[in-house]
Formats: structure tokens, C-alpha cells, sequence
């Protein structure tokens, strides 16, 4: 190799060493590697299915029959309908997910346990309940609109 | 998105590289005549505080720097209680250590880590002199830092350091640097995860070795916290700069000062000193 090739030679590797940098995400969310600021994968991850840290999945309740008892049903052909835009029927005023606005959307007050919520905090049978990093997640998606992707 | 910046970074290198190689083509002179041990009175120093200068390492010489940045704002509580901490000096601090040395002429090379684990590998090369076109100094910068003794979140830096020398008064800097990956969450998380910084900062000689610098850092892109700030005084005392400074953040890296101060209220003792080995 050329000497004077040297500084550029050095610069472009560290350029290129650096291009890919970011955290892993995977590594934020814990007991639920896959999870994904989507809809569908929250669903998947989240609402159907008990994590490995053993949280209960939320359908285990709020499902078809338990919604007569607990006003939510969050099966996967219902649940984004349930949740996006719809009053909460035990917080007067309160809305479930409010698109762009995850810190006064009253499912993040449930998740976390806020002070002021009706009733306990979920999942009902926590803890475990979900972990800072999956509720991040969660609040992501919101912020980003509550699509229904 | 990812060879997106590949293609982005590969074609600023390119971009330079006319600028290196023309700057190769002029032999190195022997050791007793490289200008670059001659001491600059309008740049005495590698680093303004915290971002670079343009002053050159000479070839296979080395220099030292140690800062400090103390815990306790200088707005926290009443005067006798500060005076009673020596002015936060009793509180905890942030410690860096840094050896830079120079590859070959206009090439330098160091490594710095901070006492929060971080550690810093940086390079820059001279590719524009003051000396020769009579206007700027220009440097290429690039470097990367690592939280957990570089084992976990990286931040790369890219960038240029514009310098004009007002004859041997000091110097004033235009420093714009992108940092990659400054924002600590995964960028599906984040609406941003780089900053360009706007680096600006000047030194001027008030004394024959007494000189004021400042340093304001404005930020594009993730800009939490403050945009960081610093002031102070130094003596230059042959091989030695002798920093006293007041900033508000303790971010002495690329990846710390793109994540900002820790309020415009909070300001915070510090010194650097440096030792130069040649």
C-alpha cells in the first residue's frame, strides 16, 4: 500500500465501521425479542401471547367472554376497533389509545399502574407485568399514530 | 437505510481524499524543520475544551490531556455551602484521560476515556494550513465512542474543523460534525438517532501565555438537554495549557455533546491540562 494512500484509507474505515451503529432493539424488549412498535406485532406479542418472563397474555381475559365482565375484548379481529379512539366504559373522559398521544392514553395508565386508574393495574394477575423496554414499545407505536399495521 | 449512510459516508471520504493526497505530495521534512514543532501562539492547544482545533500532532510525537468535570452545579445551594465544597471541587467528577500521537505528518491518532466508562478512539488529518493559503486551517475528523468500556452503544462522529487564526490573538472555529447513533434508544424507538453539530468556538490571547475560550455547541437532528456551552481561562506554560472552564454537561466526547448539557440553569466547574511531548 502507497503511504499517501494512509489518512484516506484510515477515514474510510472508520467511516464504514461506523455506518451500521444503532442499538438492537431486541435487547430493549426483553422477554419478547420480536416485539415491534406495530399493531400486529403488539398483538401478537403482547396481547396473545404469555412472555417468557411468564406476564399473562392479555387475552386470557379479554376475550370474547370475558369482555361481558371487563368491557374489552382484545381477540385479534376485534381489538384494534376496542382500543383506537374509544372511551374507556370505567374512566369517564379517559380514551384507550389516543393516536400521537401515548402519556394520557388510558391503556398506557392501565399498563403502568398510574395513580387515578379504575380498578388494578394489569395484567391483572402481575407482577410480572410488562417491562419499561416493552412499554416503550407500546408508547412508540401510539406516538407514531396507533396505525392499524 | 443502512447502505444508504454507507454510500453517503463512502462518498464524503471521496470527497476528501483529492484534498489528502495533494497534501501528501510534499515530502517530510526532517525533524528538526518540521514547522509543526514550532509552538503556535494562536493555537496552543489540541482541543479548544472539548471540541478540536486544527494544531498538528508532529510525526511520531505524542501529547496528554487529562479533564475533569465536577458533579456539583455551581447554582446548587447558597454561597457558603458552595464555598464549603470548594466550589464542587469535593463532589465527584467526570475524568477523562487522553493520549493522542502523531501517525505521520497531519495525522494524528488517540484514544480518550471518560471515568463513566466511555472510551473514544479518534482520528484527524490536516488537510488545509493557514500557513499555506493564508485564510483557514481545515482537519477532517472522524471518530468513534462506546459507552461500557466500548462494548455497548456506539457513537460515530464524522466531520471537519474550520479554523482562522487572527495572527498570533487567538483563533475562532466553525467545527460541523455529524454523530451517528447519539440517541441511546434503538432507532425504532426514535424519531431521530444522529445530530449534526454546528461547533463553534474561539480563543484569544489576553496575556503573552493568558488566553479565554469559549465553546457553543447547536445541534440539528436529536437535540435532548441543552445544546452544551463552555467558557474558561488557561495558561500556557511551555509544554503545558492549564484549563480552568465552567460548562453546563459534563460531555467532553463526540457522543456526549451530541446529547447535550443538563440545563441552561446547571453549570459546572472543570479543568483541563495538557502536556505536550515535544
Amino acid at each position: 500500500m502507497h503511504v499517501n494512500r494512509l489518512p484516506f484509507v484510515i477515514l474510510a474505515m472508520a467511516c464504514l465501521g461506523s455506518a451500521g451503529c444503532d442499538e438492537a432493539l431486541s435487547d430493549l424488549t426483553g422477554p419478547t425479542r420480536n416485539l415491534q412498535p406495530t399493531f400486529s406485532s403488539i398483538q401478537r406479542e403482547i396481547f396473545d401471547t404469555t412472555d417468557s418472563a411468564g406476564r399473562r397474555a392479555c387475552t386470557q381475559c379479554h376475550n370474547a367472554i370475558g369482555s361481558r365482565f371487563n368491557g374489552m375484548d382484545l381477540t385479534a379481529s376485534v381489538s384494534y376497533a376496542n382500543l383506537v379512539g374509544v372511551a374507556s366504559r370505567v374512566k369517564p373522559g379517559a380514551v384507550r389509545v389516543i393516536p400521537g398521544d401515548p402519556e394520557n392514553s388510558y391503556l398506557v395508565h392501565k399498563l403502568e399502574g398510574r395513580a387515578g386508574i379504575a380498578g388494578l393495574r394489569m395484567p391483572l394477575v402481575g407482577p410480572p407485568y410488562l417491562t419499561s423496554g416493552q412499554m416503550l414499545v407500546i408508547k412508540r407505536w401510539i406516538e407514531l399514530g396507533a396505525l392499524n399495521n | 437505510m443502512t447502505w444508504l449512510r454507507i454510500v453517503t459516508l463512502v462518498a464524503v471520504c471521496v470527497a476528501v481524499t483529492p484534498a489528502v493526497a495533494l497534501a501528501q505530495n510534499n515530502p517530510a521534512p526532517t525533524q528538526a524543520d518540521d514547522p509543526d514543532r514550532d509552538p503556535n501562539r494562536a493555537q496552543p492547544d489540541f482541543t479548544i475544551v472539548n471540541l478540536p482545533t486544527t494544531l498538528r500532532v508532529p510525526r511520531f510525537k505524542s501529547a496528554f490531556r487529562v479533564t475533569h468535570r465536577f458533579a456539583r452545579p455551581l447554582g446548587a445551594g447558597d454561597f457558603g455551602s458552595l464555598a464549603e465544597d470548594l466550589f464542587g471541587l469535593d463532589s465527584g467528577a467526570q475524568i477523562g484521560l487522553e493520549y493522542r500521537f502523531g501517525l505521520m505528518r497531519g495525522l494524528q491518532a488517540g484514544i480518550y476515556r471518560t471515568s463513566n466508562r466511555t472510551i473514544e478512539f479518534f482520528t484527524q488529518y490536516s488537510a488545509l494550513q493557514q500557513r499555506d493559503n493564508g485564510f483557514v486551517g481545515l482537519d477532517v475528523v472522524a471518530s468513534i465512542d462506546g459507552t461500557n468500556n466500548f462494548r455497548d452503544s456506539y457513537s460515530p462522529a464524522l466531520g471537519v474543523v474550520v479554523s482562522h487564526e487572527l495572527g498570533t490573538h487567538g483563533a475562532l472555529y466553525v467545527e460541523p460534525i455529524w454523530v451517528n447513533n447519539s440517541n441511546p434508544l434503538p432507532s425504532d424507538l426514535a424519531d431521530d438517532n444522529s445530530a449534526l453539530l454546528i461547533g463553534l468556538g474561539a480563543r484569544v490571547r489576553i496575556r503573552p501565555t493568558v488566553y479565554l475560550v469559549g465553546e457553543f455547541i447547536p445541534r440539528v437532528g436529536y437535540d435532548p438537554g441543552v445544546n452544551h456551552g463552555t467558557f474558561g481561562i488557561e495558561k500556557r506554560a511551555g509544554g503545558h495549557v492549564f484549563q480552568l472552564n465552567v460548562s453546563n454537561g459534563f460531555g467532553t466526547t463526540m457522543g456526549q455533546l451530541a446529547r447535550g448539557g443538563t440545563g441552561s440553569e446547571d453549570w459546572y466547574l472543570g479543568f483541563n491540562i495538557s502536556r505536550k511531548f515535544f
